[in-house]
């Protein structure tokens, strides 16, 4: 009697197991066009034109392979990342990389209020009403346990980043040039242009989103077998990013920089919208800057929390009450009062500190990667799931520029 | 020198060896202890001797008979130093269990806070005798020790009248489980696992990676493996139960209700699931077959197949003698029932009105005529009522014929009714 319904159930099932594996890539890809992604390309867009285009390809293929790395060692050991550093990095080298992850994130959290800010500014709401606001709201959301729901209204809403695909095509963008500067790739030696590259690579490769992709595929309880369609999730879900990023330069080039209109505030950015939108270019672009900031505010202080929490063994997780772990929801807090407090900082340059903080994440992403390539190569941990070879090239070469990036921009200004 | 040291693991490791002649022998890389395999959990409080040390020279790994080392504090600094160098064999230290490699960092059991644990650092001893572990480090204090602000940070509260907080666990009171390792070295019996709750178990075991899950796990007895599988979560349930051998994975589900190890093998893939329920007993198959069958809202679904079954002319005593010699699980003695020769059901009754009647009793005497049932195709959302209204612990399941077919217990009535409130 089993063996009647087999047959029936192979070609629902192979569907079924799609979908419930989809999930941990496409989230993680649709969190990255958080405030951050948004504002980031958006300067990109407007101050080089497509000049900056072509380092999203090199960025699409190592988001692609940091992912899988990250899948692959989740499923396999069944720990999360932090966890793996601790037990094999030691206690002092996991104290300097979490630190260094609180404050990139404390960092990357001011972004996604700022973002709050810029787009309620849009209608006239000072910040000093819409962040505090917005900090409670996220923060009751969070902590009552009933973001799961809202996770999933973000991811839906979220989709309407869309619209800068179509209003790039509006902008009528010029192909050709576009695809000039990508096949010659265009690179200028001064801390400026350098600072950008770093963001935008910072800002598609995100070190917390590591973090967050590998417990999530533990939380779906994934396997090795059905390793295929989770990888399909991921290039899925980092296609979307790109995809996402590429229109919202382009469009942001065929606006803002044809114009020489270069972006001091969040409303300026929504000139790019322009074309699609019209005169309610300012509006759209406000909602789509605010549920990106919302979503990414519930979901980045609460996975920095987690991590921090776990590396140093404490008690972490908002299944648990208060006194079970009061670090971690101390911690969750103090990142979010943080943030706020600097975003409400009188004359606070929101635009200069969203840019730095994904500078800095570009900074950090190479310490993390380095701990995770030597995890991922470590037979003891991985069994027969360790990298193979060109894995490892890509990652160090990856590893390598960055750090010469990030040398080559601290050290410019020294020389200028 | 009759001198006790004490120290922490993590201020000896890397600390150079020399021999008393002055020999350079290595830097200390590990610190091996007996794991007591052999029944030493005896009520005496156990601090298992560190057997031999690991060191490393020139990029090589010797293991040395830690009976001529001795450790001492001079001037605070500690000195280790090896009498006479006696190199030991793997064979020998086969059952030793490596305090850097598998205890620093890793997650313990923490047996009486029930949870997984973080080691931050271990406390060792040294007397004359040997050197023994006595208690891990788990606490904030001993995170700072190790980062290396330990100190001064220590000093900067205490102008505060503030202490970091410590906490210790002594060695008797911690399980090591991860063994995150592919060398996991077989043979290790996680004895005083056996003193948590198998609900503590099933938590802690879903908190363990891959390998220490399925390590910890088939190092439990069927019963006990049972028991805990019955409180995890599915999908662990179906991690676990696809990563064991067929053989034991039918053990296991065989001492199960019949309706959870049902449920399991219905989350399996159908090929797995048969392939199960042809090793396992003809007549638990069959049960587990039978429950297969039945729709998620019906009350088979949910259904226990054992259960206490008596004629009327029985006698109290006859019903404990066969209760003393079977010894069934708890939820099967809520209620007893009463069949006739067909099977049919004719009455219950509780374990409190036959442990208050005297031996020579008859079942017909005391028996409860009224008894409530409901049908294996009944909904399932009758049966909460059911239970309140009328207090009951369990409720008897008949087929179409009244025949008794099994009976649905209140724990199980809760977890639908709660994982009905979930997918609300």
């Amino acid at each position: 009697m089993l063996a009647l319904k087999s047959s029936r159930k192979n070609i629902f099932r192979n569907i079924a197991i799609f979908f419930a594996i989809l999930g941990p890539g496409i989230i993680t890809g649709s969190v990255d066009n958080d405030a951050g992604g948004i504002t980031t390309y958006s300067v990109a867009g407007a101050l080089y034109g497509y000049k900056l285009i072509w380092t999203l390809i090199p960025s699409f293929l190592v988001l692609i392979i940091i992912q899988e790395m990250n899948a692959r060692m989740g499923i396999v050991t069944g720990k999360g990342l932090a966890d793996l550093i601790r037990e094999n990095a030691g206690v002092k080298i996991t104290f300097v990389i979490f630190i260094g992850l609180l404050l990139a994130d404390i960092g990357n959290t001011t972004t996604e209020f700022a973002g709050v800010a810029g787009s309620m500014e849009v209608f006239n709401v000072s910040k000093y009403i819409s962040v505090p606001i917005a900090g409670f709201m996220v923060w009751v959301l969070v902590v009552k346990g009933t973001y799961k729901i809202a996770e999933r209204i973000f991811l839906i809403f979220s989709v309407s980043l869309l619209m800068y695909v179509v209003s790039a095509l509006m902008g009528k963008p010029h192909w050709s040039e576009i695809g000039t500067s990508i096949a010659h790739p265009h690179m200028e030696y001064n801390s400026a242009y350098l600072a950008m590259v770093l963001g935008i690579i910072g800002t598609t490769i995100a070190p917390w989103m590591q973090f967050y992709m590998q417990s999530s595929v533990i939380e779906k309880g994934l396997k090795m077998k059905d390793f295929k369609y989770t990888l399909i999730d991921i290039i899925i879900g980092c296609i979307a990013t790109v995809v996402v990023a590429f229109f919202i330069i382009v469009a942001c080039a065929s606006t803002l920089h044809v114009n020489g209109v270069t972006i001091n505030e969040a409303k300026d950015a929504a000139f790019a919208l322009k074309p699609l939108a019209g005169n309610l270019a300012s509006i759209v672009f406000s909602f789509g800057l605010f549920i990106a900031s919302i979503f990414s505010a519930t979901i980045l202080p609460l996975a920095t929390a987690f991590y921090v929490c776990e590396a140093f063994g404490f008690e972490a997780g908002i299944d648990k009450k208060w006194d079970e772990a009061p670090e971690f929801y101390f911690l969750y807090t103090a990142i979010l009062v943080v943030s706020c407090i600097i975003i409400m900082i009188p004359k606070a340059p929101l635009i200069q500190i969203t840019l730095w903080s994904q500078v800095l994440n570009g900074m950090l992403l190479p310490v993390v990667l380095v701990c995770m390539i030597m995890l991922v190569n470590n037979k003891k941990i991985m069994g027969v799931h360790v990298n193979k070879p060109i894995y490892n090239v890509i990652g160090w070469i990856t590893i390598a520029i960055l750090v010469a990036l990030s040398t080559l921009m601290i050290v410019m200004p020294i020389f200028n | 020198m009759t001198a006790i040291t004490t120290f922490y693991l993590s201020r000896v490791l890397g600390l150079k060896v020399y021999a008393t002649d002055g020999k350079y022998l290595g830097k200390l890389n590990d610190l091996l202890i007996e794991t007591g395999a052999d029944g030493q959990f005896v009520g005496e409080p156990y601090r298992p001797r560190v057997m031999s040390a690991r060191l490393i020279k020139n990029g090589e790994i010797t293991c040395l008979d830690f009976k001529q080392f001795s450790v001492s504090k001079i001037k605070n600094r500690y000195s280790i130093t090896c009498k006479d160098p006696r190199i030991v064999s793997d064979e020998e230290s086969f059952d030793f269990l490596l305090l850097k490699a598998n205890i620093l960092d890793k997650q313990i059991v923490d047996l009486n806070g029930r949870k997984l644990v973080r080691v931050n650092d271990v406390r060792l001893v040294s007397v004359n005798d040997g050197t023994f572990a006595v208690a891990v480090d788990v606490g904030t204090e001993g995170l700072l020790r190790r980062i290396g602000i330990g100190r001064p940070l220590k000093f900067f509260f205490s102008l505060f009248n503030i202490s970091i907080p410590s906490k210790f666990i002594l060695w008797d009171d911690v399980e090591a489980v991860d063994y995150s390792n592919f060398n996991i070295k077989l043979g290790t019996t996680f004895k005083k696992l056996n003193t948590l709750h198998p609900s503590d178990l099933a938590d802690i075991i879903e908190d363990l990676g891959t390998h220490s899950r399925a390590h910890v796990f088939s190092n439990l007895d069927e019963e006990r493996a049972a028991d805990v599988l019955e409180e995890m979560e599915p999908k662990s349930q179906v991690d676990i139960i696809e990563n064991m051998p067929i053989d034991k994975a039918a053990d296991v589900l065989e001492k199960m209700p019949a309706n959870e190890a049902a449920d399991i093998l219905d989350m399996l893939e159908d090929e797995r699931a048969e392939l199960l329920l042809r090793e396992m007993e003809a007549e638990t198959s069959e049960d587990v077959r039978e429950l297969l069958e039945y729709e998620d809202r019906e009350v088979g679904s949910i259904m226990n197949t054992d259960f206490l079954a008596f004629a009327e002319t029985d006698t109290v005593e006859k019903v404990l003698e066969v209760i003393r010699s079977e010894k069934p699980e708890v939820e099967v003695l809520y209620n007893i029932f009463i069949v006739n020769e067909t099977g049919k059901l004719n009455a219950s009754l509780s374990l409190r009105d036959l442990v208050i009647s005297e031996p020579t009793v008859k079942l017909s005497a005391i028996m409860n005529k009224k008894h409530i049932l409901v049908h294996d195709e009944d909904r399932l959302d009758s049966l909460a009522e059911i239970v309140s209204k009328y207090n009951l612990l369990s409720v008897p399941v008949v087929g179409k014929d009244n025949e008794l077919l099994g009976m649905v217990v209140i724990d199980d009535i809760i977890e639908d009714l709660m994982g009905r409130r979930r997918t609300k």
